[in-house]
């Protein structure tokens, strides 16, 4: 065991609509040691980017953290000044958008936004800002990074600017990047290419990154642990391998099984979830998704699970697993 | 990195290195502006009277021999070219050409401070309207619907009541309507560009709300302020005129193109050119800003590419 460098604990983030509280995160509890890489997966609504913005504290109004703590190292970021908190963005957590082609400013060139992040947080490195972020540009795969450095983001294709992206988050040399879906608006190709990347960025940094993804196939080859999230809480944790390979959740079950399979039957139609997510304002009573699950009980349409260890690496907040059920049997 | 493997006997060619010269939105734009020629041809206007402005004391040294105030009674209503007088004298034989040049250092000059001031106000009202939105929206917004409620032309009648006009009252007078409808502009604007990824993905590398206005969200409205600044500079050339002509403005014996219209309706149908040399003046430079005004809108809107 390493440090713990981020440590999320009962973090519970809301949104005060007309129509009622939206539970968007509601209690989420992880830890997020140096160097490690941790995949957060989940439908869309799962509170998977909700989460990310309230580490970063940027929910967009009427969104609140309403509880719980983001500690980094031994900093509470829900009670620091949002000047310090300034001071952290970019700084010790960079972020990085699911959609490169609206992630930077139209009206500037490139490498001056790569410089940025830089001279925000020293004004003295405004000399050298730009060297740097030319020679990041370079790292991460933009060729001749000196000449392409004074193009506009309209000059460069999705991947190039994800690459930019990238190279924006890391000129600060951050403990901690967050990837809210880097790869989803960029085809497969250049999907493989930013996820190399990153994979590169985590072992030559030493950066440690959060990723989050709905593609079960970019944790398994990136992640060396993940998180499942299912209507704003974790149902399920533990490293890759062992959540791939013995889910002890049957929402990881369904959604593994749902992948389409090369070697599979080509006249066996696709396994889908049934149902459809619940209703954020109104969940489900006992367990989220006990109206979906092929496996409930009685006792998960009353009692709410709690996250608990299964298995001897995983956490599952399930009453079937939890009374020893294996859901592979 | 794959390299193509140079063939035996073959010399592997240098990588080609792109000499290509990027170009901004803005470069693109003023490209687009100078091929339109009724875009250029109205800008020159504008920059002519602009330099008349600010060159009519020596200009009148050179041309008329004689300050806008000199009467000469013996030599009233001569008309164009006679007598030395280029466009003719007025009631008071005073040279109407030497009159029209230190003019239109009055509607200039009162059309550049209002513009300026105007786009000033205006823009940061917008900007922190639409950048915070919530109550500080609701209230400044509440605010500017306030002003642009008011019948302008009271207002102006107003203020001008209350304060002696001269070039800068006037201007501010003036400016003190006119940015209400520029927030109105900026602050729709904004409201469009702060939703954009690049907003949130600046903060989220630690940008102060200070900078991500001042520096990401004015140079994306910027295309707005310069499209609208052109226009209002024409409206604000004929609210001056029109104030001066209501005996509101510019009082003479100071000239301004207003006030020489004022002063010689009565006599347009002996002395014809009292009414049209700071007709025309007006007219042109009026169309003119209208007309550049329209070739930037053309030059920066990327809808209309």
């Amino acid at each position: 065991m390493t440090e713990t460098l981020l440590e999320v604990r009962d973090l519970k983030t809301q949104f005060a609509t007309r129509d009622g509280v939206v539970k968007a995160v509601d209690g989420v509890s992880f830890e997020l040691e140096a160097g490690e890489t941790l995949g957060i997966v989940g439908e869309s609504g799962s509170g998977k980017s909700v989460t990310a913005l309230s580490i970063m504290r940027l929910v967009p109004p009427p969104g609140r953290i309403v509880g719980g703590h983001v500690k980094l190292k031994d900093r509470d970021l829900t009670t620091i000044s949002e000047g310090e908190m300034q001071e952290v963005r970019g700084e010790s957590i960079a972020m990085i958008f699911q959609d490169p082609m609206t992630s930077l400013n139209p009206v500037f060139r490139v490498g001056w936004q790569v410089a940025e992040p830089l001279i925000v947080h020293d004004e003295k490195k405004r000399q050298s800002a730009m060297g740097q972020a030319t020679a990041m540009l370079g790292k991460v795969g933009i060729p001749h990074p000196g000449q392409r450095s004074k193009d506009y983001p309209h000059q460069f294709s999705g991947g190039m600017r994800q690459r930019a992206m990238i190279a924006m988050g890391l000129t600060t040399m951050p403990e901690v990047l967050i990837a809210d879906e880097p790869t989803t608006a960029l085809d497969v190709t250049i999907q493989a290419q930013i996820l190399d990347l990153l994979d590169q960025v985590n072992r030559e940094f030493g950066t440690a990154t959060i990723l989050i993804t709905h593609n079960l196939g970019v944790v398994a080859g990136m992640c060396e642990r993940v998180i499942v999230m299912y209507a704003g809480r974790i149902v399920e944790s533990g490293p890759t391998a062992d959540v791939f390979a013995h889910p002890r959740h049957p929402y990881t079950w369904s959604l593994l099984r749902s992948i389409p399979r090369l070697d599979a039957d080509r006249h066996e139609p696709l396994q889908a979830i049934s149902g459809i997510p619940p209703d954020l304002i109104e969940l489900p009573s006992g367990c989220a998704f006990h109206p979906r699950c092929t496996f409930r009980v009685d006792r998960c349409s009353r009692d709410v699970p709690h996250l608990e260890r299964v298995g001897e690496t995983q956490m599952a907040a399930c009453w079937v697993t939890q009374g020893g059920r294996d859901l592979n049997a | 990195m794959i390299s193509p493997l140079p063939l035996e006997g073959e010399i592997a060619p240098e990588p080609v290195v792109r000499a290509r010269q990027s170009r901004s939105y803005w470069e693109e734009s003023r490209e687009r502006l100078l091929n339109n020629r009724f875009g250029v041809a109205a800008g020159l206007v504008l920059v002519f009277f602009v330099v008349v402005a600010l060159l009519a004391p020596v200009l009148s040294a050179l041309f008329t021999h004689t300050d806008s105030r000199t009467i000469d009674l013996a030599n009233t209503f001569a008309p164009p070219l006679q007598g030395g007088h280029i466009l003719g004298t007025d009631e008071l034989g005073r040279d109407e050409l030497t009159r029209l040049l230190f003019g239109a250092q009055v509607s200039m000059g009162i059309g550049f401070l209002s513009v300026v001031v105007a786009l000033t106000v205006g823009a940061t009202v917008g900007l922190v309207a639409g950048y915070y939105g919530g109550i500080i929206d609701g209230v400044l917004m509440r605010f500017v619907d306030m002003i642009l409620a008011i019948p302008a032309i009271f207002l102006f009648i107003l203020m001008a009541l209350l304060f002696k006009p001269n070039t800068v009252t006037l201007a501010l007078i003036i400016a003190s309507v006119g940015w209400g409808s520029i927030a109105r502009l900026v602050r729709g604007e904004v409201l469009s560009v702060r939703t954009r990824d690049f907003m949130v993905a600046t903060k989220a590398l630690g940008a102060s709300d200070a900078r991500l206005i001042v520096r990401h969200l004015l140079p994306n409205v910027l295309h707005v302020l310069i499209v609208y600044g052109s226009l209002y500079l024409a409206q604000v050339v004929l609210i001056e005129a029109s104030l001066d002509f209501l005996g509101l403005g510019i009082t003479p014996p100071t000239p301004s193109w207003g006030n020489m219209l004022t002063n010689s309706d009565t006599y347009f149908f002996h002395s014809s050119w009292l009414v049209i040399w700071p007709g025309v003046t007006i007219f042109l430079s009026v169309l003119a800003a209208n007309l550049f005004g329209n070739a930037l809108r053309d030059a920066f809107d990327p809808r209309l590419r």
